[in-house]
């Protein structure tokens, strides 16, 4: 492995993920955790430059973020697949509709990577259901750094005024 | 002798004693269908947010913007058949809790909307399920009046308040005096409050500015 790969591989990329979002400004995450999204949400809820809102379900996380960038405060939505899934309506009807800039932070869950067998349906469904409602994504290339995946995502929501996903590993997002 | 019928106050009842009463600065977020028609029609300004559709959306994204502009009183108008597709969020306002939130709930029993079908349940008490969920300032009300009582009050909270409205059905659709284009309703509101907006950097790193 060369050197730059084996400094890739030691960073510790749920970090990269958290220093990137205060870097570029996210006030506010709204989520609905998951195994792997549970730790990095505690981490932002003490952050002292980001509000951490839980949600009950993923539509109403989306609507609350909608709500928290219409009020003028950069927002991400930390989500699992199986939330992308079921917030469907309120994606296109709302966020699409009024064309919010959300970025998307997602585990994917369901690969050939995750462990969890009962996930595979959601893997399997959620690239064709993504390009179907015509939701902007992207699945994170594990062999470059996380940090400007993020950013590159983030700057596409906001100059596409759209929202846009990044599909995560584990090892991108669980602390 | 002709017995008069009990009918409950219009939806109109309700947002006249609204637009007379509403508090400085507020913004208005109102559910879909005659609730936001009937509001345009009767109250349209730049603070004011249509929702076009997404049932059960209103609340939770109202509740966001109370968070991100907490220094506004926030209003949202949603309906009883809304709030029960999305009955979570109700947990999430009280959990949250913004005093400066205040939750209006049309409760006309029926999804006025889309016709006028039966609710699920048509009979629940919406302000004791507020209560239940955290909001503990639930109150259900019966008379326009009382809902103008309650606006001009004013009175000084700890957190989000909860006005279950009870309210005949309208389910002839009003026109709204002009088109409710969701994308000019989003960035005239924006413009309107002052909302920062993005600046962006050549290769990214752009970021709101302003407000």
């Amino acid at each position: 492995m060369s050197g730059v790969l084996a400094t890739q591989a030691d960073a510790h990329r749920p970090s990269d993920v958290l220093n990137t979002l205060k870097r570029l400004g996210f006030g506010a995450v709204v989520s609905v955790p998951d195994g792997w999204l549970g730790k990095i949400l505690v981490r932002i809820e003490h952050e002292p430059t980001m509000r951490l809102v839980r949600a009950t379900h993923e539509e109403e996380a989306l609507a609350i973020a909608c709500g928290i960038r219409l009020g003028g405060i950069r927002t991400a939505l930390l989500v699992q697949n199986a939330g992308v899934l079921s917030m469907g309506a309120g994606m296109v009807s709302l966020a699409q509709r009024y064309q919010f800039p959300l970025l998307m932070l997602v585990s994917y869950r369901g690969t050939p990577d995750d462990p969890v067998f009962y996930h595979v349906p959601k893997g399997r469904a959620t690239e064709p259901v993504l390009r179907g409602i015509g939701l902007n994504y992207t699945v994170v290339d594990r062999h470059r750094p996380i940090g400007p995946q993020v950013e590159h995502a983030a700057t596409y929501a906001e100059e596409a005024s759209c929202p846009f996903a990044l599909l995560l590993s584990r090892e991108d997002i669980q602390w | 002798m002709v017995s008069a019928a009990i009918t409950r106050p219009t939806r109109a009842d309700y947002y006249r004693a609204l637009a007379d009463n509403l508090p400085p600065q507020a913004l208005v977020v109102t559910s879909l269908g005659n609730a936001s028609y009937l509001w345009a029609k009767l109250h349209e300004a730049p603070e004011n947010f249509y929702f076009e559709d997404a049932m059960g959306l209103a609340l939770p994204l109202a509740l966001g913007l109370s968070i991100a502009q907490p220094s506004r009183p926030v209003i949202v108008v949603e309906g009883d058949g809304a709030l029960l597709m999305h009955m979570g969020a109700l947990v999430t306002v009280g959990a949250v809790n913004p005093a400066n939130l205040t939750v209006l709930i049309i409760q006309n029993g029926v999804h006025a909307a889309s016709g006028g079908q039966a609710l699920t349940n048509a009979g629940l008490d919406l302000a004791q399920l507020a209560r239940a969920s955290g909001i503990a300032s639930s109150e259900n009300i019966e008379k326009p009046q009382a809902l103008a009582d309650k606006l001009r009050a004013g009175t000084a909270r700890n957190g989000a308040e909860c006005l279950v409205l009870a309210t005949e059905p309208d389910l002839d659709v009003v026109r709204p005096p002009v088109a409710l284009n969701p994308v000019v309703t989003k960035q005239r509101f924006q413009t309107a409050i002052g909302a920062p907006r993005y600046v962006h950097a050549l290769f990214g790193g752009g970021k709101l500015e302003g407000g």
